[in-house]
């Protein structure tokens, strides 16, 4: 039991209350917790998988615009992870011995955030922390075809959710081209119709097109 | 090589081969192509199930006859989407059931589950690249990804904790109840995905449960029969509305997962041809609707024989809450609306379902009491 393993559960968290900004010190913890456990190429491969996931998507996130919708969820999401990380930790403990199953409280963790939070990035920010819980999970047991999978889900979800980042959110330089034209604009006086809108009017949602029509039975199994 | 293993690794490639060939051709001809291909595809894996590898389980990889039967039941499956559908032109949406089937399939027989489960989620992956394609579909394709991962790595917590543990088993039990899409705690699966890649996804979920016994323990089969008949129950009770209509969808999937807990494989094999053949957004019409409900004959009624008989040895407060939960669930869940009120369907896809699930509840039982499961 390391001190790394003790956090990475408080930054998961972290993840859960305020989102993907603690994504990056979540991989950085759990990397480190890999590396105090041991360095042979299993824990090495294990860690810079673990900050690849938590790095790399935070990294795609700063090239587009955060939506700012307003979160349904209450305040309680956090502490529903924590209640579920306190009955995982007792149903684990046997007479004497105290277990801190620290990569599985990441999981339940990430799990409360994927189902509790609407929004997208949140949700990607969950998966990504089941990634990095049952990576470190799987390396501390030294399970090969856990860590194996894992890295496998990891990727497929990092590249998924980030496709689908790409086509949700408007990026930033679309963003401030627009908003530099439109100030642009307005210094010579003319005005733009439609401009009531804000600058991301010019960068509408990527994914939204009007509904096609239903396709008919040539189209559809 | 011997002949008996190069039948088995054929029977794996074939849908793959299937894949490539139906999504090289040019549109017209695809569906002709893809129907001979599904068909082939059937043969190899009767095939294989008649002519097991012996070798194959000293070196890892599964030879239970039920698990070879599930994929007879998978290849079913495909044969009968690709005989529904009309022709698609979109060419991944083409390929994707051959795709989803064969990784389906190979999931069930990999030496380790939890390789499966990898094989599962690489699967859904590529269906939800597919599915998502369309302008528009971004987060329908995530919603789908999102709950099939939660599913995957509930499996994986669960595997990783001793084997044994009541934790384990419920974090396994969870995980599979979301990756068998069970209504109401699974998937947002919609029509227009559902028999191409929902189909082979949950079957292969189902299979995949009786590899993860062992590791599950009691609390894995108690879990296991207790959200089968929340389903149940819940079908039951949400009668004929449009929730009740989607949650029938995945009433054979319920009662596969409740004869899973019950430890009745082949009952559960039963309720898998059922959902192969006549689940997903097939329940609706007025023969899949009667096999579904375990009407005789069919395989689904057979296996409810099966289960009741395996479940009464176990316990009777289980068995008089199944068939009650059943017979309520045929009573007020039932769609009566469809194609009229046939039981021998016009199309030929209907035809050749209802005949497959007709021999499958005859020939089982009698493979059973033959000694082949």
């Amino acid at each position: 039991m390391t001190l790394a393993a003790i956090l990475a559960p408080l930054l998961a968290l972290c993840v859960v209350a305020r989102g993907i900004g603690f994504l990056s010190a979540l991989g950085v913890v759990s990397a480190i917790a890999m590396l105090v456990d041991g360095t042979d190429p299993l824990h090495q491969a294990g860690a810079a998988f673990a900050l690849l996931f938590a790095i790399g998507p935070v990294w795609f996130l700063s090239y587009y615009q955060q939506d700012n919708l307003p979160e349904r969820s209450g305040p309680a999401v956090p502490f529903l992870a924590l209640g579920l990380m306190v009955v995982l930790m007792l149903a684990g403990s046997r007479p004497g011995v105290m277990a801190f199953p620290s990569g599985l409280c990441i999981v339940l963790a990430g799990l409360v955030a994927v189902t509790c939070r609407q929004a997208m990035v949140w949700q990607w920010a969950g998966l990504l922390t089941c990634v990095e819980g049952v990576l470190l999970s799987g390396i501390i047991q030294k399970h090969l075809m856990v860590v194996g999978v894992t890295v496998l889900a990891g990727v497929l979800i990092a590249v998924l959710g980030g496709m689908c980042v790409h086509r949700v959110l408007p990026r930033l330089a679309v963003v401030r081209a627009s908003g530099r034209r439109q100030g642009s604009k307005r210094k010579k006086g003319k005005k733009e119709p439609g401009s009531a809108l804000g600058a991301a009017d010019a960068a509408p949602h990527p994914d939204y097109v009007p509904k096609p029509p239903r396709y008919d039975g040539a189209d559809t199994p | 090589m011997t002949f008996p293993v190069f039948l088995a690794a054929l029977a794996f490639a074939w849908p793959l081969l299937g894949a490539a060939v139906v999504m090289s051709l040019n549109t017209p001809r695809s569906r002709e192509v893809a129907v001979w291909m599904a068909g082939g595809g059937c043969v190899l894996a009767a095939a294989v199930f008649l002519f097991p590898a012996t070798g194959a389980a000293a070196t890892g990889w599964d030879d239970d006859p039920v698990q070879r039967a599930g994929r007879v039941m998978l290849a079913f499956g495909l044969l009968l989407t690709v005989l529904e559908a009309n022709t698609i032109p979109n060419r991944f949406l083409r390929g994707l059931p051959h795709i989803s089937t064969a990784l389906a399939g190979l999931a069930c027989v990999t030496p380790d589950p939890i390789v499966g489960l990898g094989i599962l989620e690489a699967s859904l992956a590529y269906g939800v690249f597919v599915v998502s394609r369309p302008a528009g579909q971004a987060m329908a394709g995530w919603a789908l990804l999102r709950t099939g991962s939660v599913g995957m790595f509930l499996v994986l917590a669960g595997l990783l904790l001793p084997a044994g543990q009541a934790a384990s088993g419920l974090l396994l039990a969870c995980g599979i109840v979301m990756l068998a899409g069970l209504t109401p705690f699974g998937q947002p699966w919609r029509e227009e995905n559902d028999t191409l890649l929902f189909l082979p996804f949950a079957g292969a979920a189902i299979l995949l449960s009786m590899r993860l016994r062992p590791h599950g323990g009691d609390a894995f089969d108690t879990a296991l029969i207790a959200a089968g008949l929340a389903s149940v129950w819940l079908t039951a009770c949400a009668g004929r509305s449009h929730d009740g209509l989607r949650m029938f969808r995945t009433f054979p999937s319920a009662l596969a997962l409740i004869a899973v807990g019950t430890k009745a494989d082949v009952a559960a094999l039963l309720f898998l041809c059922g959902w192969c053949l006549a689940g997903g957004s097939r329940s609706e019409r007025s023969w899949a609707a009667r096999t579904l409900a375990c009407f005789p004959p069919g395989a689904p009624f057979v296996g409810c024989l099966l289960l009741l008989s395996m479940m009464s040895d176990w316990s009777w407060v289980f068995t008089v809450l199944t068939l009650a939960g059943i017979l309520c669930a045929v009573v007020r869940a039932v769609p009566v609306q469809g194609e009229g009120h046939a039981v021998w369907p016009q199309d030929a896809a209907g035809r050749v379902a209802c005949v497959v699930l007709v021999v499958t509840g005859f020939l089982v039982p009698l493979a059973m009491m033959l000694g082949a499961f």
